[in-house]
């Protein structure tokens, strides 16, 4: 072993001089610089100390484990370890003498400082005690034993508990009390140097050691010291704040202030507090800004709604959300609302179409004068919306708060449940389906009627698809689907008959979008109908060829049909008899022919009442020399060719000629007579049997091609209510059906349990009515599926 | 800036500043004082060993210091292979240097807290050591024998199980 000079290996008090007074200096002036020989005096100094324990090794020292150094080499570095942390006590005792003089910011001002000089003081001498770290101290720790660390952590823990904290007289709580008032001034608006906070966050955080394993940082300090008092203030403060705010003010201003309080201490995390600390602090807060003062935020919502007030909903939905419980009352709230709103909305419709013309009534009719309105005294009932207003109406609400739900309730489930509910119950239940619910699924279909048929306003393909996709968000809400769907078939047939379709791609787009939303066999039937117009097209192309090649190709007219499966159309055969003109009589026939002999064992109906026909006028011509061109009925060109015979018949005598009864002739000849193609004898009594009809020689328009197949009004208001009935058979049949179906499986039931079950099975197709069931109970009474049982009048039994 | 170090017998040593941080006694001081143009003296260290562990320092300066918590992984690791020493350091520690020089060596190392430097002493070591009886080995390191033969037959006894078989 080679020492050498003044360093030469001594005993412990000479030692300890020797280290005292380097470390001094360290300590106290280090600003004054250090040089290389100091740092490596002390630390040669120290090495020395501890590799001498073969001269010194059992005389001078008292290891303080005596026992710890049984096994293997004695180490030396006990005492200059005791020495060291006695030092750092007299050291810190000196400070604290100082610190007591110090109040509030000096206070701390004066505690950041001595912090920082102490920390970086004890980082040097730790680094001259490297030897005791490396050897004296790894081999106590190692050995388990408690209350030794390494140099720099004994310096932290001597602060801790000899200057910070531990005995009376510690400076920590002065120290807390100032940054609390600091932190007070900061919240009162005043700028305060927020660096001293960081300081002493620091500092905090730093003194927390895990008294197991010194390398590892605990929080225990920060947490006991300087969080919990600093929350508890900040609770304490915020409430007073809130509770006056909250009387002197209104709830907006209220949730704006909160808000920005929030947004502050959020920012108070960042600026100088331990990250650790931002959950329990905003939880406090959000308990005393917020969840305290619930009740009074939830009363403004009704308000906020009613003035559309966007901004301060979507700040009420950002504060409440942080309490989620309290979004309860606001999601039924909102639900409330939105169905008052729907059912207002169409309040307005109904009545405006109540007092105003019939304005745009129905959209069918394009070319040809629009019917007249009603007679003045009789008012229109709130069932006789336009489609398009109506639904405009439905989705304009929907949209509205939709819309509100995704920005400023940021699309939070509870909240779309709400508006899905409010919504279904506008949709289902209101002014203009009081009369009967099915009336929103059959305007909803009649508007996709008039968006798919040629002549529809909106014409460019993707607007119609947005439109389309809108009905689509108000059919979900349908409970009726089976009303839609009846409606849309029929409207969809007649399209299909008349080629009245304006774009097939939509069509199908149309049919897809159900099917997604109802299942294949919801539209299968729509489907199949435009299978069969495709097929229609090949046969009518065979028929053509097949004829073409016959010898009496000249003399028949050109001919077009449909032939469509009587299953999947919702077509009703003709009511009336009808003579088929000997003009078109061989035609028919061979296309009878033709049929059966390519489906043998088919039968063909024809629907003449569907029919259409173009007729060349040679008897009158434009001012051009253009024959005119009648677009009529199959019926009136029945009554149309009767004029080739003769001028002028009674209505009698057509009746007698074209075989069809009254009414349709009648209705046959109201657009013949509208279009002036024909004129009557006596104008005043039209209708009388003797009557005269005259085809018009004298007939004049500036278009060359007439229509004169107008339907007369009451038509198409039988049609609609025919279908409702035809709806209301076929839910009858259908909640039968279900009666026997329950009936079957369960045997015995009670009234009240059997209606229920009914509306429980059928829910998702519609929702039938008690009364409803009730009847179709008493049919089946009647038909003896189920009887009623002899003791209890209420029970009823199946019958097998 | 380079680092000047000063030996016990005066000679002056300067090296680059990595180098010399391959000593963390080193680091240490040159992270707490500051680079200045003073020369820092090793009382502890003569010249010729300065020298020696100089020269390990630069062959070494390159490479990656290990981490501290990483540092017992790479010890436990070769302890177990105490033959696995580098070529360069087996050369290095063998060249032209008595046993008296290789205790320096190892003591510097402690002193200057060269960790690499201390480990591949004692292996050297202990190589030497191994397969060796205790009297060749008390000849190689010029060791008295103070045990009485009574004392050297009980501890013979004591250690019997970790004898060759």
């Amino acid at each position: 072993m080679a020492n050498y000079g003044a360093l030469a290996a001594s005993d412990l008090p000479t030692t300890w001089a020797q280290l005292e007074t380097g470390i001094d200096p360290i300590m106290n002036k280090l600003s004054e610089g250090l040089s290389y020989k100091r740092w490596m005096d002390l630390y040669t100094l120290i090495y020395n100390y501890c590799t001498s324990s073969r001269m010194y090794g059992n005389q001078n020292d008292e290891p303080i484990n005596s026992h710890s150094s049984t096994r293997g080499a004695n180490l030396m570095g006990a005492d200059l370890y005791q020495n060291l942390k006695k030092y750092l006590k007299e050291h810190l005792d000196t400070l604290k003498a100082n610190a007591d003089a110090q109040m509030d910011e000096d206070l701390l001002l004066f505690y950041t400082k001595e912090w920082k000089r102490y920390t970086t003081a004890t980082a040097y001498v730790n680094h001259v005690f490297a030897y005791l770290n490396r050897h004296w101290v790894k081999r106590e720790i190692d050995e388990g034993h408690k209350n030794i660390y390494d140099v720099y952590t004994l310096t932290l823990v001597t602060w801790r508990d000899h200057f910070f904290g531990g005995g009376p007289g510690t400076i920590q709580p002065k120290i807390m009390d100032a940054v609390l008032k600091l932190i007070e001034k900061q919240r009162n608006g005043e700028t305060i140097d927020s660096t001293i906070v960081n300081a002493i966050v620091d500092s905090f955080v730093s003194l927390g050691l895990d008294e197991n394993d010194s390398t590892k940082p605990t929080l225990d300090v920060y947490k006991q010291y300087f969080e919990t008092p600093f929350i508890a203030k900040t609770e304490a403060y915020y409430k007073m704040e809130s509770e006056r705010f909250i009387s002197e003010n209104t709830i907006v201003d209220y949730m704006k202030k909160a808000e920005m309080r929030l947004a502050e201490e959020d920012n108070r995390v960042q600026m100088y507090l331990h990250s650790s600390s931002q959950k329990p602090l905003l939880l406090s807060c959000e308990t005393v800004l917020i969840k305290n003062h619930t009740g009074p935020i939830q009363e403004e919502f009704q308000n906020l709604l009613d003035q559309d007030k966007m901004e301060d909903l979507s700040r009420m939905y950002g504060l409440l959300s942080r309490v989620p419980e309290s979004l309860e009352k606001l999601r039924h709230t909102f639900e409330v609302h939105v169905r008052k709103q729907g059912l207002s909305a169409v309040e307005k419709v109904a009545e405006s179409a109540q007092a105003g013309p019939a304005e745009a009534g129905e959209e069918d009719e394009e070319e040809e004068p629009k019917p007249k309105a009603p007679a003045a005294g009789a008012p229109r009932k709130p069932g006789d919306v336009d489609s398009k207003t109506y639904v405009d109406a439905l989705l304009s609400v929907h949209a509205k708060y939709s819309d509100l739900v995704k920005t400023a309730f940021r699309g939070e489930t509870g909240f779309e449940g709400s508006l899905d509910r409010a919504c279904r119950e506008f949709v289902n239940r209101n002014v203009v389906c009081e009369k009967s619910s099915s009336k929103s699924p059959e305007l909803l279909a009649k508007h996709c009627d008039s968006l798919l048929k040629k002549g529809s306003k909106i014409t460019d393909e993707h607007e119609v698809e947005e439109v389309l996709n809108s009905v689509m968000t108000l059919f979900k809400y349908v409970e009726d689907k089976d009303v839609f769907q009846k409606f849309y078939q029929k409207q969809l047939a007649r399209r299909l008959v008349n080629a009245q379709s304006a774009n097939g791609d939509t069509e199908e787009s149309m049919i897809n979008k159900l099917k997604d939303a109802c299942g294949f066999e919801f539209t299968s039937k729509l489907q199949r109908m435009f299978q069969d117009v495709a097929l229609s097209k090949d046969l009518n192309d065979q028929f053509k060829e097949q004829t073409s090649r016959t010898q009496d190709k000249v003399d028949g007219p050109d001919f077009q049909i449909l032939v469509g499966g009587t299953g999947q159309w919702p077509l009703n055969a003709p009511s009336t008899a009808f003579n088929i003109p000997d003009d078109l009589l061989k035609t028919y026939e061979r296309f009878q022919n033709f049929y059966q002999h390519k489906f043998s064992g088919r039968k063909l109906n024809w629907l003449f009442h569907l029919g259409r026909a173009e007729i060349k006028a040679n008897y009158v011509k434009t001012a051009g020399k253009t024959p005119f061109t009648f677009l009529t009925s199959t019926y009136q060109m029945g009554v149309l060719l009767q004029f080739n015979t003769a001028t002028s018949y009674t209505f009698t005598e057509l009746a007698t000629n074209t075989s069809l009864d009254t009414p349709t002739l009648k209705s046959a000849l109201y657009g013949l007579l509208k279009s002036k193609t024909v004129t009557v004898d006596n104008p005043s009594k039209v209708w009388e049997p003797e009557n005269r009809w005259e085809l018009n020689l004298a007939f004049k328009s500036k278009k060359t091609r007439i229509k004169v197949d107008v339907p007369m009004r009451a038509e198409q208001k039988a049609e609609s209510e025919e279908t409702h009935k035809g709806i209301e058979e076929d839910r009858s049949m259908v909640i039968q059906a279900a009666i026997v179906r329950i009936m079957k499986t369960r045997k015995m039931m009670q009234n009240q349990v059997l209606v229920t079950e009914t509306i429980e099975q059928l829910k998702t197709r519609f929702k039938p009515t008690v009364s409803a069931i009730k009847k179709c109970i008493d049919m089946l009474l009647e038909k003896e599926y189920i009887e009623r049982m002899e003791k209890d009048r209420e029970m009823f039994a199946y019958v097998a | 800036m380079p680092v000047i170090l000063q030996a016990s017998d005066g000679q002056q040593f300067t090296i680059s500043k990595p180098v010399a941080e391959r000593s963390m006694l080193l680091k240490n001081m040159l992270d707490d004082v500051g680079e200045n143009e003073q020369a820092i003296p090793l009382p502890n260290v003569s010249g010729p060993i300065l020298a020696a562990v100089i020269e390990y320092c630069e062959h070494h300066k390159d490479e990656a210091m290990p981490a501290a918590d990483e540092d017992d992984k790479v010890f436990e690791a070769s302890k177990k292979k105490p033959d696995d020493i580098d070529q360069w350091d087996a050369d290095f520690m063998k060249q032209g240097k008595g046993n008296e020089e290789l205790f320096e060596i190892i003591l510097a190392a402690n002193y200057l807290d060269i960790k690499p430097l201390l480990d591949l002493g004692c292996k050297t070591v202990a190589n030497m050591i191994k397969g060796k009886t205790p009297e060749q080995i008390r000849e190689m390191f010029n060791i008295e024998n103070d045990f009485t033969p009574d004392e050297e037959e009980q501890i013979r006894r004591e250690n019997e199980w970790a004898a060759d078989a």
